[in-house]
C-alpha cells in the first residue's frame, strides 16, 4: 500500500537537509556554527516526529519499505547520531571552512539514508539506500579540499566503495538469477522450495553479497580502506563513520540475513564466523601499534565489529529463538558502542579544538590539563574494552552469552581473550593522559562549554547503559521482536 | 535463441577482467574504468536473468534494476572523478600508489 505517513521523520530530515542547504546558498556569511545548531534543531525534530512510530503497528509501503519496530529503533539511533555530530562539529568546522552548508546537509541526508537501509526489504531499495549513505560519506571525508590526507582518504574510500558495491550487485544479481525477485520474503521462499539443496549460483552469490557488505562495515580481510578513511576525514566524520556507518550496514545486514538468506545458513554461517574472528583478531593486534588517535579508533572498532559479527554468527548456528536474542543483544551493543564512540568523540574534539594534534602522545599531561575531559575519555574507552559499570560492560556480556551456541563457543572465547589484548591498548593512551606531565606551556583549559555539557550527557548516557540497561533493552527486545516477525516465513530452516 | 549460459559467460569474463583491471592498474582513472566494467557485468547479468525468467511474465525487476545501476554508476564516477581531480590538483599525480602518506 502507499501509505505516505509511515515516513514523515524523514521528510523532516530531508526537509532541514534543503533549508540548510539553501540557507547558506542565499545568505553566504552567516556564521557556520549556527548551520550547526540548525542542523541539530532539525534531527531533534527529526527524532521527536519517530517517538509516536514506536510500538505502532508496523506500516508496510508497496513491499519495498517497511516502518516497524526495528526502522523506529534505528530513526531514534539516526536522528541522535546526528544530532550528536551536528553539535561535535559546530565549533570545529566553524574554524576549519568556510562553506559548511553541503557538510551538515549531508549530514541529514545520510542520516537518511541509514533509516531506509534499516527499512529495505528488497534488494533494490537496499542497494540505493547503502549508496545513499555511502555517497554522502564520499564527499564528507573529503570534505577539506585543500587538505591532502583529506583528499587521500575520500580517493581510497570512493575506489574501495565502488569496487565493493560491484562485488555487493554481482552477489545481488545471481541471487536474483536463481529466485527470481528480490523481495526478501521472495528470496526466502524460493531458496526454501528449492530441489537438492545448495547449488553454485546461490553459494557464489551470497559469498558476493557478504563481501560486499562486509567492505561497508569494515570487516577484515576488506577493513584496508578504514584507517585511512578515519585518520584523514575530519574529526566529528571520523565518529560518524565509525557510528552511522556501522549502524547501518549491521541493520541492513539483520534484515537481509535473518529476512532472506537465514534459509541458506549452512552456507554462509561459517564463512560469517570466520570473519568475525579474523575481523576482532586483526583490529585489536594492528590497533596495538597505532601512534595517531584516529587510527588507533579504527582499529578498534574493526575490533568491534569482529564482535558484532558473532552475533550475526548465531543467527546462522542457532535457533529461531537463539537468533532472536542475539539479533537484540546486537543492538543493544550497537548503541552502547554508538553512545561511548560519541562522547569520545566529543571530547577529543574539545581537545583538538585546542591543541590541533591528533597522536596518542599529543593527549599528555591532559589529566591535569583538563581533567573532566580525560574522565570523559577513560570512561569511553574503558566501555569500548567491557569493563564492569560502563556501557560497554553490559551489553558485550548480553552480546557474548545471547551469541553462546554449541557450534560458537570457540568464538566467544576467542572475543573474550580478544578483549583483554584491546584492554593493553587502551591503557596504552590512558598512560599518556595520567602518567605523564603536561608538555611544556600547556596550561589549564576549560573545554567549549557546548562540548563540555555534551560529553558530560553522553558520559551519563554510557554509565546508565552499564549500571540500568532494562529500559535500553527492553527497546532493543521490540526492535528484535519485530524484525521476526516479518521474517517469520524465512525461518523455514534446512535441517 | 541464443541460449542464457552465453550470456553469463561473457558478464563473468567482464566481470573478471574488471576485478583484474582494479587490482592491476595504479591510475586511479583506470580503476574507475575497470569498475564500470564491473558493473556493466551487473547490469547484462540483470536483463538477461530478466529476458530468461521461467515463467516469464510481465516482471520488470532485473531490467529496472539494470536501469539504477546505470544510474547510479553514472554518479558514482562523477563523485569519484571529482575526488581524483582534488587530488591531481594538490599532489600533481592520480596514481594510486603516489596517495599513500597514510598506510597501517
Amino acid at each position: 500500500m502507499r501509505d505516505f505517513t509511515l515516513f514523515i521523520p524523514e521528510y523532516i530530515a530531508i526537509a532541514g537537509a534543503i533549508a540548510i542547504l539553501a540557507t547558506e546558498l542565499i545568505w553566504p556569511k552567516i556564521r557556520k556554527d549556527y548551520l550547526a545548531y540548525a542542523t541539530a534543531a532539525g534531527a531533534l525534530g527529526w527524532l521527536v516526529a519517530a517517538i509516536p512510530y514506536i510500538g505502532d503497528t508496523a506500516g508496510d509501503f508497496e513491499g519495498v519499505l517497511l516502518a516497524d519496530d526495528f526502522t523506529t529503533y534505528f530513526r531514534i539511533l539516526a536522528a541522535g547520531i546526528v544530532m550528536a555530530i551536528a553539535l561535535i562539529s559546530a565549533h570545529y568546522m566553524r574554524d576549519r571552512t568556510s562553506t559548511a552548508g553541503e557538510y551538515y546537509g549531508l549530514l541529514l541526508v545520510a542520516g537518511t539514508g541509514m533509516v531506509l537501509m534499516a527499512a529495505s526489504r528488497e534488494l533494490l531499495t537496499a542497494y540505493i539506500s547503502l549508496e545513499l549513505l555511502s555517497f554522502s560519506l564520499y564527499i564528507l571525508v573529503g570534505y577539506f579540499k585543500r587538505d591532502r590526507l583529506s583528499n587521500e582518504a575520500s580517493l581510497k574510500y570512493i575506489l574501495l566503495g565502488a569496487f565493493s558495491s560491484a562485488m555487493l550487485l554481482y552477489g545481488i544479481s545471481l541471487i536474483y538469477g536463481v529466485t527470481g525477485t528480490t523481495s526478501y520474503e521472495g528470496i526466502a521462499e524460493a531458496l526454501a522450495a528449492r530441489e537438492g539443496g545448495t547449488d553454485a549460483a546461490t553459494v557464489v552469490g551470497i559469498m558476493l553479497i557478504v563481501a560486499g557488505v562486509g567492505f561497508k562495515v569494515s570487516a577484515a580481510p576488506f577493513h584496508m580502506w578504514a584507517p585511512d578513511a578515519y585518520q584523514g576525514a575530519p574529526l566529528p566524520i571520523t565518529a560518524f563513520l565509525s557510528t552511522a556507518s556501522k549502524a547501518a550496514g549491521f541493520a541492513l545486514i539483520l534484515r537481509l540475513f535473518t529476512g532472506a538468506l537465514v534459509v541458506d545458513a549452512v552456507e554462509w554461517r561459517a564463512v560469517i564466523a570466520a570473519l568475525a574472528a579474523i575481523t576482532m583478531t586483526a583490529g585489536n593486534l594492528l590497533a596495538i601499534q597505532q601512534s595517531n588517535l584516529k587510527r588507533l579508533v579504527a582499529y578498534s572498532s574493526i575490533g568491534q565489529v569482529g564482535y558484532m559479527l558473532v552475533a550475526i554468527a548465531a543467527i546462522g548456528y542457532g535457533d529461531a529463538a537463539t537468533a532472536e536474542s542475539a539479533s537484540s543483544a546486537l543492538l543493544l551493543h550497537i548503541v552502547g558502542y554508538t553512545v561511548s564512540t560519541l562522547a569520545l568523540f566529543t571530547a577529543l574534539t574539545a581537545h583538538y579544538n585546542r591543541t590541533g594534534d591528533d597522536t596518542i602522545a599529543g593527549l599528555r599531561g591532559l589529566a591535569e590539563t583538563q581533567p573532566f575531559l580525560a574522565l570523559v575519555i577513560t570512561a569511553s574507552l574503558f566501555s569500548f574494552a567491557g569493563l564492569p559499570f560502563f556501557a560497554g560492560f553490559a551489553t558485550k556480556l548480553l552480546l557474548f552469552q545471547a551469541s553462546t551456541t554449541d557450534g560458537l563457543l570457540w568464538l566467544v572465547g576467542l572475543a573474550a581473550a580478544n578483549s583483554f589484548v584491546s584492554l593493553y591498548y587502551y591503557l596504552m593512551v590512558m598512560r599518556q593522559m595520567y602518567l605523564f606531565d603536561p608538555p611544556e606551556g600547556q596550561t589549564r583549559f576549560r573545554p567549549a562549554p557546548l562540548l563540555g555539557a555534551l560529553a558530560g550527557l553522553l558520559l551519563l548516557g554510557v554509565l546508565f547503559i552499564g549500571v540500568y540497561p532494562q529500559p535500553a533493552f527492553e527497546a532493543t527486545d521490540r526492535a528484535a521482536s519485530a524484525l521476526f516477525e516479518v521474517s517469520a516465513s524465512g525461518l523455514l530452516r534446512l535441517p | 535463441m541464443v541460449p542464457m549460459e552465453n550470456y553469463l559467460v561473457l558478464s563473468g569474463i567482464i566481470f573478471s577482467l574488471g576485478v583484474y583491471g582494479v587490482l592491476a592498474r595504479r591510475n586511479a582513472v583506470l580503476v574507475l574504468m575497470s569498475v564500470e566494467l564491473m558493473l556493466n557485468a551487473v547490469s547484462l547479468n540483470f536483463v538477461a536473468f530478466s529476458a530468461y525468467r521461467i515463467p516469464s511474465s510481465a516482471d520488470a525487476t532485473g531490467i529496472i534494476f539494470a536501469v539504477f545501476v546505470i544510474a547510479v554508476a553514472a554518479a558514482e564516477v562523477g563523485l569519484a572523478l571529482a575526488i581524483v581531480i582534488r587530488l591531481f590538483r594538490n599532489r600533481s599525480t592520480a596514481n594510486v600508489d603516489e596517495a599513500a602518506t597514510m598506510r597501517w
